[in-house]
């Protein structure tokens, strides 16, 4: 196979056409449609409640710890693409590197279990 | 090579306005947009693997920790600017001298006409190559990175989880 | 190498000790981890190995500083006591699992061959840095410490890795062989004449600037002091031995073997950072209130010391920088020893008081913690008969061998910086031994004295008979 920069140029004409259908749309509906304000239809609608406070309240530190694992394991995963596609040229050699590897990780999520960190109500 | 220059002014307009714009929602929109643009400069390289990885592992899970992060910070409260004058001057010279040094350091450079066909070889950035090296040459530098994945997982369950005794939300 | 792995995987075997629920077995197993990593890393001795591809290179150079880093590992994780009987707030499985996990990115630090090992392994050891100094959750100073040693680590890293990628674009290669190589056949035909040279120049110096900002030279030691005092003070112990004798490593084999031939390009700048990193340590240590925050400025002048011998280039740089991160490590960890001990027992509302006055009549019911401190405090500042005489000797000496007329000029400054550090380093003993105070008898763990007599007794070892050691170097 002999891959080029230029295969890409159908995926820069989808771009452009969601792009440009995107800007249309908006563009379309913010000229054609009416616009009638009122102060009850400006208001922020919380499931008709009155809304209280403030919408950038910090959130809690769990959300942040389970996307930095998240994060983890994404790139551990990302490692094994290369590998697949070179799984019959690595052999066996490859095969044990992986298992190293993710028998490391994998460690890593054991550990991280045990810790509870991935029980919300702990 | 007009696409090049375009791709890259687009990429240089979009990192300024990271640190330009005051709203730090739209700095990390305007990151984000930077990374898709350098994977456009990898596609044009023609490392394929590299600018899919860059979309998935940049643009999309460490753009999303940033997210949080600003989320977690009460950011709309103005904090007084901790600076001095003094510093922000010393900073402009400093940075503005390294980027004179490396802007006349690249003007000198002499690429000559292109790449030695004899050598080339467009293919080189190819998963299947990547993979060959990655696995063959760098096997301990692969190896060992698990157990800097290892740090920064201990490392942030021991400093972000909750303490008996402590509420967070 | 093998410690290397050994040393991976008790990492990870710490971290799952501590779901046992026993505190007690986890100090007495890391010492016997980091014991056998140290059995381990001495079967290579006397060999030159290339390991995988050549990424790392192990010799006796690398062997030795191995050593001294798993020595003052050992003897840090000794004094750690378990870190403490407070079940609810401090982990210390994660604690002694991290600290074998950085000891790994030391070790790669000091055996790279290649420079994506020294990416790796300095990442992987301001990774976990990051992390212990922030370790004490509840304190607000150590919190901004870890904050500020965070964005300052990090980007210095880039700043590296932007350096590598310069010098691989210019170079073609990771092996700083390859580099040493490529670097004189650029040197050969004029370098600015060169294709790549002003890349492979940029490169270098932002290599150069990165590293030195991990050994705290001046102008890249402002983090040092803030995190120095804010961190824990057995992380602090660990930091200011351990991570300042790989990065000196790291600085030197990469110096020493990739850049000669450009000497020039290093070797001036070097030349003001060693001077202005003595000056600014030892002058600003003087104003210290703090004995914490007096070490944290001790040990940026050290680095100064310790630049001086990589600038010397002399036929003994090896051993005199060997000696020398030696020497200064026991020294330290004794130092730090005390201060752990007296300013937790001279605590005021919960907080460990860490200045000179804390430590006013220790000599009354301590004799003992202050004849360590007495040591410790004297071979820092290079009295006779400690060890820190003679590392201070070699490195004069190699200044001196050198023909530059440069090098006399850079020993007096040393000399004249080193009478500056006397008056220091004699505050904490004249408060132990002529101040008052009502310090009570400090109850020490049979381990914990039985490391502060081995740290004296080495640094009195070395400072009468210096060749025991001198010699393996």
């Amino acid at each position: 196979m002999n891959y080029q920069p230029s295969d890409y140029l159908p995926i820069i004409v989808q771009i452009g056409a969601a792009l440009a259908f995107i800007v249309l749309t908006m563009v379309a509906t913010h000229w054609l449609g009416p616009k009638r304000h009122s102060k009850a239809k400006d208001d922020v609608f919380e499931c008709g409640i009155e809304s209280v406070g403030n919408a950038r309240t910090p959130i809690s530190v769990k959300y942040f710890l389970v996307a930095i694992l998240f994060v983890l394991f994404d790139v551990e995963i990302i490692f094994m693409y290369p590998w697949a596609v070179n799984f019959k040229t690595l052999g066996w050699d490859g095969f044990l590197e992986m298992i190293v590897f993710m028998s490391l990780l994998l460690a890593g999520f054991i550990y991280v279990l045990k810790k509870g960190v991935l029980d919300w109500e702990k | 090579m007009q696409f090049w220059y375009f791709l890259t002014a687009l990429t240089l307009i979009s990192a300024l306005m990271v640190v330009l714009s005051k709203n730090p929602i739209h700095s990390v929109l305007y990151l984000v947009f930077t990374f898709f643009c350098i994977s456009g400069h990898y596609v044009l390289l023609n490392a394929q693997f590299l600018m899919a990885v860059n979309i998935i592992v940049y643009a999309g899970a460490i753009m999303v920790l940033f997210l949080f992060v600003i989320m977690m910070l009460d950011l709309r409260r103005n904090s007084p600017d901790s600076k001095t004058n003094l510093t922000k001057l010393a900073g402009a010279v400093v940075g503005g001298t390294v980027l004179v040094i490396f802007i006349a350091a690249t003007r000198k450079i002499n690429l000559g006409t292109g790449a030695d066909n004899a050598f080339y070889n467009s293919q080189t950035g190819m998963v299947e190559n990547l993979g060959q090296i990655l696995y063959r040459n760098y096997l301990l530098p692969f190896e060992l990175v698990s157990i800097l994945f290892f740090v920064a997982m201990v490392g942030a369950v021991m400093l972000g989880k909750r303490e008996a005794g402590e509420r967070n939300f | 190498m093998n410690a290397i792995i050994a040393l991976s995987l008790f990492g990870i075997t710490n971290l799952f000790l501590g779901f046992l629920n026993n505190r007690k077995i986890l100090l007495p197993a890391t010492l016997l981890f980091v014991l056998i990593a140290f059995g381990l890393n001495l079967a290579d001795w006397n060999h030159e190995y290339y390991w995988f591809h050549n990424m790392l290179k192990t010799n006796n150079l690398s062997i030795n500083f191995t050593s001294i880093i798993l020595v003052a590992t050992a003897l840090v994780v000794a004094i750690s006591r378990g870190f403490g009987n407070d079940e609810e707030h401090t982990h210390p499985a994660e604690y002694y699992g991290i600290l074998l996990f950085s000891v790994v990115g030391a070790i790669m630090m000091v055996t790279f061959q290649s420079l994506f090992m020294l990416f790796v392994g300095i990442e992987i050891l301001s990774v976990a840095m990051y992390v212990l100094t922030g370790s004490d959750k509840r304190n607000l100073r150590s919190n901004e410490a870890a904050l500020k040693y965070f964005l300052m680590g990090s980007f210095a890293t880039g700043i590296m890795l932007f350096g590598i990628a310069l010098v691989y674009g210019a170079t073609g290669s990771f092996d700083i062989n390859g580099i040493g190589n490529m670097v004189n056949q650029a040197k050969l035909q004029d370098i600015m004449l060169n294709p790549y040279g002003p890349i492979l120049y940029g490169g270098i110096i932002l290599i150069f600037v990165g590293l030195l900002f991990k050994i705290s030279a001046a102008p890249f030691h402002f983090w040092t002091p803030d995190v120095y005092d804010g961190a824990p003070s057995i992380f602090t112990a660990f930091m200011s031995t351990v991570v300042k004798t790989a990065g000196v490593a790291a600085t030197y084999r990469l110096l020493s073997i990739s850049f000669p031939a450009v000497y020039g390009l290093w070797g001036n700048p070097l030349v003001y950072i060693t001077c202005l990193t003595l000056f600014i340590g030892n002058i600003t240590a003087v104003y210290q209130q703090s004995f914490k925050r007096m070490l944290a400025y001790s040990s940026i002048s050290h680095a100064g010391y310790l630049l001086i011998t990589v600038l010397a280039k002399t036929p003994t740089t090896n051993s005199s920088i060997l000696f020398y991160s030696l020497a200064y490590s026991i020294a330290t960890i004794s130092a730090f020893a005390v201060l752990m001990v007296v300013s937790e027992a001279q605590s005021k509302s919960g907080k460990p008081d860490e200045s000179f006055t804390a430590l006013n009549g220790l000599a009354t019911n301590n004799p003992f913690l202050a004849f360590v401190l007495t040591v410790s405090m004297l071979s820092l500042a290079g009295i006779p008969l400690t060890a820190g005489f003679f590392g201070k000797f070699f490195i004069f000496a190699d200044a001196f061998s050198n023909v530059s007329s440069l090098f006399k000029t850079i020993a007096v400054v040393a000399i004249l910086m080193s009478t500056v550090g006397i008056y220091y380093y004699f505050k904490p003993i004249i408060a132990a031994y002529l101040k008052k105070g009502d310090l009570e008898k400090i109850e020490l763990s049979p381990i914990y004295k039985l490391t502060l007599i081995i740290t004296t007794a080495l640094t009195i070892l070395l400072g009468i008979a210096p060749d025991l050691v001198k010699n393996i170097f």
